[in-house]
């Protein structure tokens, strides 16, 4: 976007909250990586002021056999698919009650539980929240069907969806998924934050090149300006990087997920700590704030 | 884009009139100008000073051609003391094979740079660059950085001048801006690498170079224990010496890759790199190249340098041994550099170390295997000792007992 007076034009469209037309999704959609960059922040910054937010979670596989969830820990997430409900609320159970909220599962796995009855996926929801889950994990929105109305049926069961995540998009199609989560509509704060960067990170065909940093920076800005609907754009500290995560920020994102519990020299060069988390959140301009798994800031 | 600040948007007006920035005018920018101001500045001067659009790259080779160093910087991860069971020195048969291997990928520059092995004369190096020019009369030999030469002179006990000479003589064709830390005496010292070369001195062996005619690079390792002004005085020593000789062809920044090393601690961000990248830049008004660093930062911050000053990504470097004992990996090939500039809206085009664009990609005109991993200067375990060694004199009783005939 090289033409001053669009660029004023978008952004004065933008600060007054008002609605872009096809064109100017456009304009923004071809517009250099720095302006983009520029409008982006601009609107995380009105919604999030300096703070960037961060959670500490620890997965627990849905089969564990042995449940050891560290000190840590804002958020115990049970990850895996569960083979019937039994077992999903038997994982629940097994790691609520220790005063940190309790977050598990891919919706569309939860769907498949119920065979795809309203009823039964509705009653589903509500077993698992007796048994403590605030949050469904994930809404992966490229393998659920009608996401607004299961949306819409987790929020009857007073849950909530903690992110929405793309598994697998390239090319023309992020863009296509970001717009297409614009659209939208759910209940207040039954959805807290949008990942939109594609999970699938695979450059092992010919076809399926990675993503460069300029595709997930754009991916990442234009979902802050489109997406008025969520309030959170995220990255993720594990599956993304420090470096990567960290420049997000300076590009709309304003929530970092999935930072480890423990130290843990699993992750290799991405070892972290917490430390290392709020110094990068520093070093990008913004204040760390910590956040449990229930989009609460954790003081103690 | 204006800010909040009256003196950031004064010092970007002066930027975008073509003026040139004090040390104290660069500090403001570097630390109250916002992420993408500076960005957008560096940008737009990268613009003026390329307005093709190109950006270029290199195949090369980066090898090592000895871990033992005497130096012992605390930021060093590769070095080994003399005596190492894992120290090694490549035997000339051995880079033979290297450059080979080189060729055939399009490559046609030999990075060869080393520790301070005082085990290996002068003598060695110049016949190790004859053989090389027999050989391969073309392939260009971008080799040994200042301190380097500080320490073959200290060796040799012969003046820089006169070892650039020798050197020179035997077919050193340029000399890679390695060894440069930040260029304030203060840091180096903390950084144990005074020695090995002061300030002064690394600049005095490029003064030395440039005046014999060699193009060079200039490097700056940020990110251990200076402040911001001395990342300032490290870009200003560099603008001096270049209006003085014009000798430099690019500048590489990156920072300090912690892991493993007697320093450690942890690594400055990819932010601060970005913002780095883009004040020198600014400052270096009188350099045309500014690489970016993939090998330390990553592809994706790596190609993002290119919104932020750069207009170049460096090398496919094939090989290397530095970056990597202190922990990072990266690894991208002809295909997935040129891939990265295309994706940012840019040209890709090879290029020498003088910057003279040799053509489009190799992997545009020919098939070249995949390389998923860059190769390291040996395989873990080998501890042969190159047969020709034998011909040198050794200076330590470990070197001498190795080459003592049995
Ligand atoms: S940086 Fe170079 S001179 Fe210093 S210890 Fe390592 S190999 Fe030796």
């Amino acid at each position: 976007m090289s033409d001053d007076a669009s660029l004023a034009e978008l952004r004065e469209t933008l600060a007054a909250d008002g609605g872009l037309e096809e064109a100017q999704v456009r304009l923004l959609a071809s517009a250099d990586l720095l302006s983009l960059g520029v409008l982006a922040d601009e609107a995380r910054r009105r919604r999030h002021g300096q703070q960037a937010t961060f959670v500490r979670v620890a997965e627990v596989a849905v089969d564990a056999s042995a449940v050891e969830t560290p000190g840590r820990a804002r958020e115990i997430r049970v990850t895996g698919v569960p083979a019937s409900v039994d077992a999903a609320e038997t994982a629940v159970r097994a790691v609520a009650g220790q005063g940190v909220p309790v977050t598990g599962f891919a919706l569309h796995d939860l769907m498949g539980l119920a065979n795809g009855h309203a009823a039964e996926f509705a009653r589903l929801l509500r077993v698992l929240g007796d048994a403590g889950l605030v949050a469904v994990s994930e809404l992966t929105v490229d393998r659920t069907v009608d996401p607004e109305s299961a949306v819409a049926v987790v929020a009857d069961a007073g849950l909530a969806v903690s992110r929405l995540t793309i598994q697998d998009a390239r090319g023309d199609s992020r863009l296509e998924w970001v717009r297409t989560v614009a659209g939208w509509s759910f209940p207040p704060k039954a959805v807290r934050a949008f990942a939109p960067l594609p999970r699938a990170e695979s450059g092992a065909t010919p076809e399926s090149e990675p993503a460069t940093g300029y595709d997930d920076v754009r991916q990442v800005a234009l979902s802050r300006l489109l997406v008025d609907n969520i309030d959170s754009i995220q990255v993720d500290w594990a599956l993304h990087g420090p470096k990567l995560a960290q420049v997000a920020l300076t590009f709309g994102a304003d929530d970092i997920d999935g930072v480890p519990a423990v130290d843990t020299d699993e992750l290799g060069p991405r070892r972290t700590s917490v430390e290392d988390v709020r110094r990068n959140i520093r070093a990008a301009s913004f204040t760390p704030v910590e956040r449990d798994g229930g989009f609460e800031s954790v003081t103690r | 884009m204006s800010t909040s600040s009256p003196a950031v948007d004064a010092l970007a007006r002066k930027v975008r009139d073509g003026g040139r920035l004090s040390r104290s005018e660069a500090l403001t920018l570097y630390t109250e100008a916002p992420t993408h101001l500076l960005g957008r500045l560096a940008d737009e001067v990268r613009a003026a000073r390329h307005p093709s659009g190109v950006v270029t790259y290199i195949i090369d080779r980066n090898v090592n051609y000895t871990n033992i160093c005497v130096a012992q910087c605390n930021f060093c991860a590769f070095y080994r003391p003399v005596g190492a069971a894992d120290g090694y020195v490549l035997g000339f048969d051995e880079l033979f094979r290297k450059i080979d291997d080189t060729i055939a990928v399009g490559g046609e520059q030999l990075l060869l740079q080393g520790g301070h092995n005082p085990d290996l004369p002068l003598e060695w190096y110049e016949d190790l660059f004859r053989a090389i020019k027999a050989r391969y009369p073309a392939f260009r030999l971008h080799a040994l950085s200042p301190p380097e030469v500080i320490h073959l002179s200290r060796l040799a006990q012969v003046e820089v001048p006169v070892v650039i000479e020798r050197l020179m003589a035997a077919g050193l064709d340029s000399i890679p801006g390695g060894g440069a830390e930040v260029l304030v005496d203060r840091v180096r010292r903390e950084l144990n690498c005074l020695s090995k070369a002061t300030a002064d001195e690394w600049l005095d062996v490029m003064r030395h170079a440039h005046r014999a005619g060699l193009r060079t690079t200039v490097t700056m390792m940020y990110g251990t224990v200076e402040r911001p002004d001395e990342r300032i005085e490290h870009l200003m020593r560099v603008r001096e010496l270049q209006d003085e000789t014009g000798g430099f062809t690019a500048f590489i920044s990156w920072s300090f890759q912690p892991s493993h090393t007697e320093r450690g601690g942890a690594e400055a961000t990819g932010v601060e790199y970005l913002r780095t990248l883009a004040l020198a830049r600014l400052v270096l008004d009188n350099v045309d190249n500014l690489q970016a660093s993939w090998v330390t930062q990553g592809g994706k911050v790596g190609q993002l340098g290119l919104s932020f000053g750069a207009n170049d990504m460096g090398s496919v470097m094939i090989e290397e041994n530095v970056v990597r004992a202190a922990g990072a990996a990266f690894c991208m090939d002809e295909l997935e550099i040129v891939r990265n500039i295309e994706n940012a809206g840019f040209i890709p085009r090879r290029r020498n170390m003088h910057y003279e664009l040799l053509g489009d990609p190799i992997v545009w005109e020919r098939d070249v295997p995949r390389m998923t991993a860059l190769a390291e200067a040996r395989a873990v375990g080998d501890a042969s000792v190159p047969e020709e060694l034998v011909r040198y004199r050794a200076r330590t009783p470990t070197g001498k007992r190795q080459r003592a005939p049995r």
